[in-house]
């Protein structure tokens, strides 16, 4: 299985950093259509029936890459995109009846069932998929619990009900549901499910010598070895074409001030506040929770912060915001009259670029240390509760606060739900749509334990500066902290 | 109404940036923050075209120096019955 997600992974990760090599030589034009037979040589296949089918998953994976729809036929504009040659149209009825079924006397699963689907075979039950309209009361009732309730992997990792198919069962996203956590992308064992890429973009205005700047999220550290120190990252991605780089652990640091002052106020006014920071929570709110909007932080992410610092000293920087998260891209899309990043990249994009200009980080040294420590736990569950507490208790403020601090998608929707019918029993919410936060998120490139530990004796060597003494480090106070400046 | 600005690399080499600063200083002066929702979005392929911009999904091509009377004409036209 291992090895199988490996190859997955592989095949986007070869795709990346063929398009980037092409357009770091400035040859995309000649070379696009001419990807897809150097992956796919012939005549044997390499991971799919056939090498006719393997080649139209990468063409459509370089459309991808080049910020298009896989589909030329496909008009909807979300970040998130189905691979159509690539989804299996996986044939899953959703309730089967397993071999636990006893065929027993009383067939409490017939009874349950409201639409006479459920006969009985010569050994068990049968669900006759045609009749069955999925209420699962036939796997409730079951005694032996012989029903399995089996769901297509990427219906199952949504969080937010956006996965429909066709009558050839070839997946759809919903994107007036979607909320862009790509916790699909990486669940579709198929590989079915990508993201459109800046990665062209970003190169091109490289390649046009503008002054493009990395902002590279907290979550990166651990993320390429124990080795790779944000001093060794930033040399390395300089030598990529970017002008210099910033960590966004400072933008985190700005947002922890903000919201703390934010939540001091509202917590006088007997008021309660969420977190802002997570672009596919906040999607999550206005799509699914409108109802509590008000309740979210005016605050903007770390990302903006940053790219509002940046753009104080130079007003003509092209901001690249690069971290583990999908909904980021459409965070600066959303926010583009905002003055916030210019455009997005995944750690996997970052890898892709690595590869195609050759980085060998044993040949880069150097130090940096530009967030707190709090401000570079930003990327974990719990990390921004503990950042705004830090600053409150910083500013001599009250510190008994009670936060929910919600882990993941799921928890998100229930605090949600709570607060929307005034029954949150906590003063303040913290939303992450990643189980585990940023640093599990969909465009990392290493989420095992080995990423973690390595990722720990990184950040045991960073000081213990406060957060508010950061700030003033970096001449940060005017910052303008607020969405529409 | 929704305005979106193409962001891809090529209109921005055309001053798509500027555009986009443009619009939202028309918009706060006109005061139509309200029914005005201002959007990026990737490359829309029309590169040749650019720096492309859609006014609820119909495709115009303009110059930072044609961002105000495109607005003026096409946008408050459009608001204006």
């Amino acid at each position: 299985m291992l090895e199988e997600n490996a190859k997955l992974w592989n095949i986007k990760h070869e795709v990346l950093c063929q398009v980037a090599k092409a357009v770091y030589a400035g040859t995309l034009e000649e070379v696009r259509d001419q990807i897809p037979y150097q992956m796919i040589p012939g005549p044997q296949a390499r991971f799919r029936c056939c090498i006719y089918r393997e080649r139209e998953i990468i063409r459509q994976r370089v459309r991808l890459a080049e910020g298009k729809a896989p589909n030329e036929a496909e008009q909807d504009q979300n970040i998130i995109q189905v691979i159509n040659s690539a989804c299996e149209g996986c044939p899953i009825t959703r309730f089967t009846v397993t071999d636990n079924c006893r065929k027993c006397i009383s067939k409490k699963c017939q009874q349950a069932c409201n639409f006479g689907a459920i006969s009985m075979t010569k050994d068990h039950a049968y669900i006759d998929p045609a009749k069955c309209k999925e209420c699962g009361k036939c796997a409730n009732a079951c005694p032996y619990n012989a029903i399995a309730d089996l769901m297509r992997p990427c219906k199952k990792a949504c969080p937010v009900d956006a996965i429909t198919w066709d009558e050839y069962k070839i997946v759809h996203i919903d994107e007036a549901k979607c909320i862009r956590c790509g916790a699909c992308i990486g669940n579709c064992p198929f590989g079915a499910i990508g993201e459109r890429s800046f990665i062209v973009d970003v190169i091109n205005l490289i390649n046009a010598k503008k002054p493009v700047y990395a902002c590279i999220a907290p979550a990166i550290e651990g993320q390429f070895g124990k080795d790779v120190s944000m001093g060794v990252l930033r040399e390395a991605i300089k030598d990529l074409g970017f002008t210099d780089v910033y960590e966004v652990a400072l933008g985190g640091d700005l947002v922890a001030e903000s919201e703390a002052k934010e939540w001091a106020e509202a917590r006088k006014e007997g008021q309660k506040k969420t977190t802002s920071c997570c672009p596919a929570f906040v999607n999550l709110v206005k799509k699914h929770y409108p109802a509590v909007l008000e309740h979210v932080s005016t605050t903007v992410s770390p990302m903006a912060a940053i790219s509002r610092y940046l753009k104080q000293q130079d007003e003509d920087a092209i901001v690249v915001f690069i971290g583990p998260c999908v909904a980021k891209k459409g965070e600066v899309l959303d926010h583009v009259a905002d003055k916030t990043a210019d455009y997005v990249l995944t750690f996997e994009e970052l890898d892709a670029m690595f590869q195609a200009k050759e980085i060998e980080f044993s040949n880069y040294e150097g130090e940096m240390q530009q967030g707190s420590i709090y401000g570079k736990r930003f990327s974990q569950s719990g990390g921004v509760t503990k950042a705004v507490l830090q600053v409150l208790g910083e500013l001599g403020e009250d510190t008994d606060i009670k936060v929910k601090q919600c882990n993941g998608a799921l928890e998100c929707k229930k605090a949600l739900m709570l607060l929307k019918i005034g029954r949150l029993p906590e003063d303040f919410v913290e939303g992450m749509a990643c189980e585990g936060g940023c640093v599990k998120g969909p465009g990392s490139v290493a989420r095992d334990q080995v990423a973690a530990r390595d990722r720990e004796t990184l950040l045991a060597k960073a000081d213990h500066r406060t957060i508010r003494e950061n700030i003033q480090a970096f001449h940060a106070e005017g910052v303008e902290m607020h969405i529409h400046p | 109404m929704n305005i979106t600005v193409c962001i891809g690399s090529s209109c921005h080499l055309k001053g798509s940036r500027e555009i986009v600063t443009k619009l939202q200083e028309l918009v706060r002066k006109e005061k139509l923050e309200e029914s005005i929702e201002l959007t990026g979005s990737f490359c829309m392929g029309q590169c040749v075209r650019g720096v492309c911009v859609t006014i609820d999904g119909t495709l115009y091509s303009l110059s930072p120096e044609q961002t105000e009377g495109f607005f003026y004409k096409e946008v408050m036209g459009r608001l204006t019955p």
